[in-house]
């Protein structure tokens, strides 16, 4: 635990100092380790700082006051004129809240809460800001173990099979997401592609609901495996998502669709076996 | 030819629209992107790079890698002084519908990057910025 | 890339046309313009166009496919593309390029037996 740096002009502490008054503020502000509460000019100038802004963002109090508060931001968001834009809301708003990544003395970053308040006078001039930041790193960091956690599970649950020459099966499992979208369409076309197969079975059973999210990523998915020259057979539709499909205005006219995936393999089956009887046809 | 630093090239003619593709493939592949969000973010440059070549006739493309907070990314800037776009956000919208490719390239490549940002002037120019991150 | 990299070659009563990995704009153009000369000259049926090296599909080829087909149908010919790359394909989903009603095929031989057979043959219920 770094040594807690003394602000300049700080009066020393006195056993007779009252609770409430401005002091012994002052003194409770300073101590509190978990939230980064400094103050700024009506410039962006850092006036004021505490044990945790020391602790959050590596400068001691000393280095730190008159210097523009721009350079806890990435180099990205100073570009951008992030900083300059959340003084301007606050000082409109009263208040602005925003998340983000920002830089420690170290040049190490960290994702950072940050509720910038614009400090008023009784006349309503501007007197400066006060922000107050937390170090939510870990959370995000959590957070984003999880979303790719849970990324794996569906690619692992949801496997692309050949179920015959020429046929392959994807289960669809929940709704689809843009994200979700993605990695199904690139692990089936890569399959169609791989086993050069003429036709897909896109089994719902398990979509529990469709909406339209869902409903145009799917017709998404069916346009692009029919660019590639292959056939797309939706099955497991059951009679509520059909009902859905119907009412969100899907034309689904030109897919072949068929209630289980069965049934489906039998519509696989024929188109292969037309297209075989064409062949020999033309002979 | 390995770019992982940052770069620029002038865009003068036709032709150099196919070796602005091949100059973002490089570095998109280099970067660690996969072989799909290579073809998209080559094909997002293909559409601004020739964006720039019908509308102002000469340009530029820069390209830098992105790190920020553990990730990686590349951004992408088209930077021309030409025309100028009228109406961004309609420009934004256009050609969505039609599907034969008219109109498609500012949309289409907002789409298949993950950011972008325009900056249009009438008269004066225009910035483009598309950015993808590695999932 | 110049123009004569593209190869047409006359396949029986079809024509076969290999589109090279990354061709450019004059390329792509002049591939338009080989292919009507080329269904003039040699009163084929259909066209397939192998588009199965090619690693880029944007807004411009598209387009220009697009309107070789029709400009082949107005011949009375029938076009395949076929041997899309997954990429492609999902990218130009993504991109929003349908190519028209343009016919496809996973690769070249299948392409051929497409134009073999009778039209309109493709979606059955």
């Amino acid at each position: 635990m770094p040594k807690p740096a003394k602000p300049a002009k700080r009066a020393p502490k006195s056993a007779g100092t009252p609770l409430g008054s401005e002091e012994s503020y002052r003194q409770m502000v300073d101590s509190v380790k978990d939230y980064a509460i400094i103050m700024l000019d009506p410039s962006g100038r850092v006036a004021s700082w505490n044990q945790g802004a020391e602790r959050i963002k590596g400068y001691r109090a000393s280095e730190i006051i008159g210097k523009d508060f721009s350079c806890f931001y990435t180099a990205d968001a100073v570009a951008r004129g992030l900083p300059e834009r959340e003084l301007e809301l606050a000082a409109k708003e009263g208040r602005f809240e925003d998340e983000g990544w920002r830089v420690r003395k170290d040049g190490s970053q960290f994702w950072a809460n940050a509720i910038i308040s614009a400090l008023r006078d009784v006349n309503g001039a501007l007197r400066g800001y006060s922000k107050v930041t937390r170090d939510l790193t870990e959370r995000k960091q959590a957070e984003e173990r999880i979303q790719q956690q849970s990324k794996e599970i569906m690619e692992l649950s949801t496997p692309v099979m050949q179920v015959w020459q020429g046929v392959v099966a994807a289960p669809l499992i929940g709704t689809l997401d843009s994200q979700r979208t993605q990695q199904f369409m690139e692990r089936l076309l890569t399959r169609v592609v791989e086993t050069n197969s003429p036709v897909a079975l896109v089994d719902i059973m398990g979509v529990p609901t469709i909406d339209t999210q869902t409903a145009q990523h799917l017709i998404e998915t069916i346009s692009a495996v029919r660019l590639l020259g292959a056939q797309v057979v939706l099955t497991g539709v059951r009679p509520a998502i059909a009902q859905t499909l119907v009412h969100l205005g899907i034309d689904l006219s030109d897919i072949i669709t068929r209630s289980s995936l069965a049934a489906g393999i039998q519509v696989a089956l024929d188109i292969l076996n037309l297209q075989v009887v064409g062949k020999n046809a033309g002979r | 030819m390995i770019q992982t630093q940052q770069g620029e090239f002038h865009i003068g003619s036709e032709s150099d629209i196919v070796l602005a593709r091949k100059l973002v493939r490089d570095f998109a592949t280099e970067l660690g992107f996969s072989l799909t969000d290579v073809t998209r973010i080559v094909t997002a440059a293909s559409e601004l790079t020739r964006n720039i070549y019908h509308y102002a006739g000469s340009g530029l493309m820069r390209w830098r890698p992105l790190s920020e907070g553990g990730h990686a990314g590349l951004e992408l800037i088209f930077e021309d002084q030409g025309p100028g776009i009228p109406d961004v956000d309609k420009a934004l919208e256009a050609g969505f519908s039609t599907g034969k490719g008219l109109g498609l390239g500012l949309p289409g490549s907002k789409r298949l990057m993950d950011e972008m940002t325009i900056e249009s002037h009438l008269g004066q120019g225009t910035v483009v910025g598309v950015r993808k991150w590695l999932k | 890339m110049s123009a004569e990299s593209i190869s047409v070659i006359k396949v029986g009563d079809l024509l076969l046309v290999t589109v090279p990995s990354d061709p450019d704009d004059e390329t792509v153009s002049a591939l338009q313009e080989q292919v009507l000369q080329a269904m003039a000259r040699h009163q084929v049926k259909g066209l397939v166009l192998d588009i199965s090296t090619v690693q880029t599909l944007d807004s411009f080829f598209a387009r220009t496919i697009a309107e070789s087909v029709q400009m082949v149908a107005l011949m009375g010919g029938r076009t395949v593309l076929s041997g899309m790359r997954a990429s492609v394909a999902i990218t130009a989903t993504q991109l929003g390029l349908t190519l028209g009603r343009a016919e496809t095929a996973l690769d070249v031989d299948r392409a051929i037996e497409r134009l073999g057979a009778a039209p309109a043959q493709g979606q059955s219920r």
